[in-house]
């Protein structure tokens, strides 16, 4: 069977579909945008996150001034800390309180941990940041201040608070994980309704190759779905290009027929007259065979159609079978058995015509000249770019067959038509005109049954 | 026999009708399809010669029209063009053989003998009744190898006689077969014709090949060829 249309152009240079490149196309974009929302999305979350850290370590830390009582020795914190994570080692909330001295305070919680800021701010500053003690990442906050303890003595102090990233990281790691996988639900969603909106949108591109194709296969005489506006025009005017070649195609056979009959005619009677004549003269009689030759073989030439853009593929056993039973019919008097070679279904790209006048004449010839054996061969060839088979025909007889040198001329295509070979009516050359229209070739043979073995090869398309 | 000859081509029409006629063969004429339509269904018909480029209806569907009233007479297609594609169809239509213009006469002639012969059941072109040999090729008829001169009406007789061995063949019959339309209908031109032709094939009255059954008609009486 033939490829589709838009394979069989695909096939000669790679051209993208118009289903691939939408599809691709879309596919960046949401890819591009999606992927720049959820970064975007991401980074406001973590500074979001940030920010209630650095206002989570400054509660912290205001609790602990609160607590915290200022003397001459030191700064005391009761035994329960405000936070009690701030009593557990290991806990991830931690303090440490320095003078200009160093450490006046550290919360219970740091045992083990190798942290001890030294940075000294003044009073009223506070740095936010994000630092590593040991190998643990630790968001730390620093606050400087100067109190005035109870005997009037004035401190400069700076609390360091710390928080480990356990929670930051589960609260970032809880939302990256539903922000990716909507997104990703999301642009699967986008993409299959691209999908789903793409298909329908080629739906109609898909019919008219559906409908060319049933016209290629004879299922149909026109595009006869409805298409959209867009395609309107091109379908209208294919139908329009269709129908028209139609008409043409008829009224030039029928002119052809015409003009067969009222040249053919006038020829018979004048034909007839001189028949009547006691002694016909013999050069008008020629005159007349030779006009009447010309008159034909142009006729019949011009009668080929061609090979036909977009010709059902015709089986080609019926159309013989057809032929056969019409010879049989006009040989009544030859009983020729007749073999038949073939294999699978082979199929002519062109019209009934054209096949009936390429076996019709070899099958003629084949039974004016035979003696008691015919043998017909078709064999399918390999099939080409369009998906169109080659096709072999070949016939041949048990007859005296064809000497090499009359090979050639009766072949010989174009010639006129009244240097014909005698025996040889101009049935082969309008064989030769027509698979010459076709860009096949001819071959004259001597075949197995000892007669004239013709083949025909018709290329593949 | 009787034949039908379509042709619109008035010439041509002509020479045919004068031709066959000299060949012994009464012959009616029509102009185109629907008079070849009328003269098929209401004449007895041997064989029709039907030019395929006919007005108001055209061969093919004169043909298959005539066939599908059961008028089972050969025909022969005329045809202009000699493509196969309208052979085919002629043939399929129901015709028997085609001939494609301009032809030669006599060829046209040999056709139709041959058809009529196959029509009448004959698988070759010589009938042999004993003695009595009939050529339908070169029309000739032959006693004992020896050639016999006939007239082309007498010639028909016979052959009539011939094709239908052992029949029982009322004038009226072979009037309607054999008798132009315009010519004198008078049944007893017949017997003289058979008795003629008896002196001609059987002039010492031996071999009795037509018998004459009174009242009823003629029988070709040899035995038929084995």
């Amino acid at each position: 069977m033939t490829a589709p249309i838009g394979e069989a152009a695909g096939s000669r240079r790679e051209v993208v579909s118009l289903n691939r490149r939408l599809l691709v196309v879309a596919a960046v974009v949401l890819v591009a945008f999606l992927g720049l929302t959820g970064s975007i999305l991401d980074n406001a979350f973590r500074q979001s996150l940030e920010q209630a850290q650095q206002d989570r370590l400054q509660g912290t830390l205001y609790t602990i001034l609160a607590a915290a009582d200022l003397t001459a020795s030191g700064l005391r914190l009761p035994h329960a800390l405000p936070d009690s994570r701030l009593s557990t080692p290991g806990s991830g909330l931690y303090a440490r309180v320095i003078d200009e001295h160093g450490e006046i305070w550290r919360s219970p919680s740091l045992l083990g941990l190798p942290w001890e800021p030294e940075q000294r701010l003044a009073p009223g500053d506070t740095r936010f940041q994000r630092e590593l003690a040991g190998d643990q990442p630790l968001y730390t906050l620093a606050y400087g201040l100067s109190w005035e303890d109870a005997g009037g003595k004035e401190w400069t102090l700076t609390v360091h608070v710390a928080e480990d990233l356990t929670s930051y990281q589960a609260q970032l790691s809880a939302f990256r994980r539903s922000l990716w996988g909507w997104l990703g639900a999301a642009s699967a969603v986008l993409l299959a309704t691209q999908l789903l909106v793409l298909r329908w949108s080629l739906l109609p591109l898909r019919r008219v190759a559906a409908d060319l194709r049933a016209i290629e296969e004879g299922r149909a005489e026109l595009l006869h779905g409805r298409y959209p506006a867009e395609i309107l025009g091109l379908t209208q005017g294919l139908n329009a290009l269709l129908s028209s070649e139609r008409r043409r195609a008829r009224r030039y056979q029928e002119t052809l027929a015409n003009l067969a009959h009222s040249l053919k005619t006038p020829l018979a009677v004048l034909r007839g007259a001189l028949d009547r004549l006691p002694e016909a003269p013999p050069e008008a009689l020629e005159q007349i065979a030779r006009i009447d030759a010309a008159v034909d073989y142009q006729l019949r030439r011009a009668a080929a159609a061609a090979p036909e853009t977009l010709a059902a593929p015709l089986p080609v056993k019926p159309v013989l079978e057809r032929l056969l039973q019409t010879l049989r019919k006009a040989y009544p008097d030859k009983t020729l058995d007749c073999e038949l070679r073939s294999s699978g279904e082979p199929v002519f790209y062109g019209s009934e015509g054209d096949l009936m006048e390429l076996l019709g004449n070899l099958l003629d010839n084949a039974f004016k000249w035979g003696r008691q054996r015919l043998r017909v061969s078709i064999t399918p060839l390999a099939a080409g770019p369009g998906g169109r088979r080659g096709l072999r025909l070949e016939v041949e007889d048990d007859g005296p067959g064809i000497r090499p040198e009359q090979a050639q001329l009766v072949l010989e295509r174009g010639r006129r038509a009244d240097e014909q070979v005698p025996g040889h009516g101009i049935g082969l050359a309008v064989v030769a005109e027509l698979v010459s229209a076709f860009q096949g070739t001819i071959a004259v043979d001597r075949g197995e049954l000892g007669g004239a073995l013709f083949r025909i090869e018709l290329p593949a398309a | 026999m009787r034949l039908l000859v379509v042709e619109d081509e008035p010439l041509l029409r002509e020479q045919l009708a004068q031709r066959l006629r000299a060949a012994g063969y009464a012959v009616d004429t029509a102009v185109d399809g629907e008079e070849g339509l009328y003269f098929g269904r209401e004449y007895p018909v041997d064989l029709a010669v039907i030019d395929l480029g006919l007005p108001k209806l055209p061969g093919i569907d004169l043909i298959q029209r005539l066939r599908a009233e059961d008028k089972r007479f050969p025909i022969l297609i005329l045809t202009a063009r000699g493509r196969w594609q309208d052979k085919v169809l002629g043939l399929e239509a129901g015709a028997d053989d085609y001939l494609v213009k301009p032809f030669e006469m006599e060829e046209l002639l040999a056709r139709v003998a041959a058809l009529l012969r196959r029509a009448a059941g004959f698988a070759r072109p010589v009938l042999c009744f004993g003695p009595i040999s009939l050529d339908t090729r070169s029309q000739q008829v032959q006693i004992d190898g020896r050639p016999l001169e006939l007239t082309a009406f007498e010639y028909r007789l016979l052959e009539y006689l011939m094709f239908h061995p052992g029949e029982v063949i009322s004038k009226a019959t072979l009037t309607e077969h054999l008798y132009q339309e315009d010519q004198d209908r008078d049944s007893n031109t017949i017997e003289v014709f058979i008795g003629r032709l008896r002196k001609k094939l059987d002039p010492d009255n031996r071999l009795q090949p037509i018998e004459t059954l009174r009242g009823r008609g003629y029988r070709f009486a040899l035995a038929p060829p084995k």
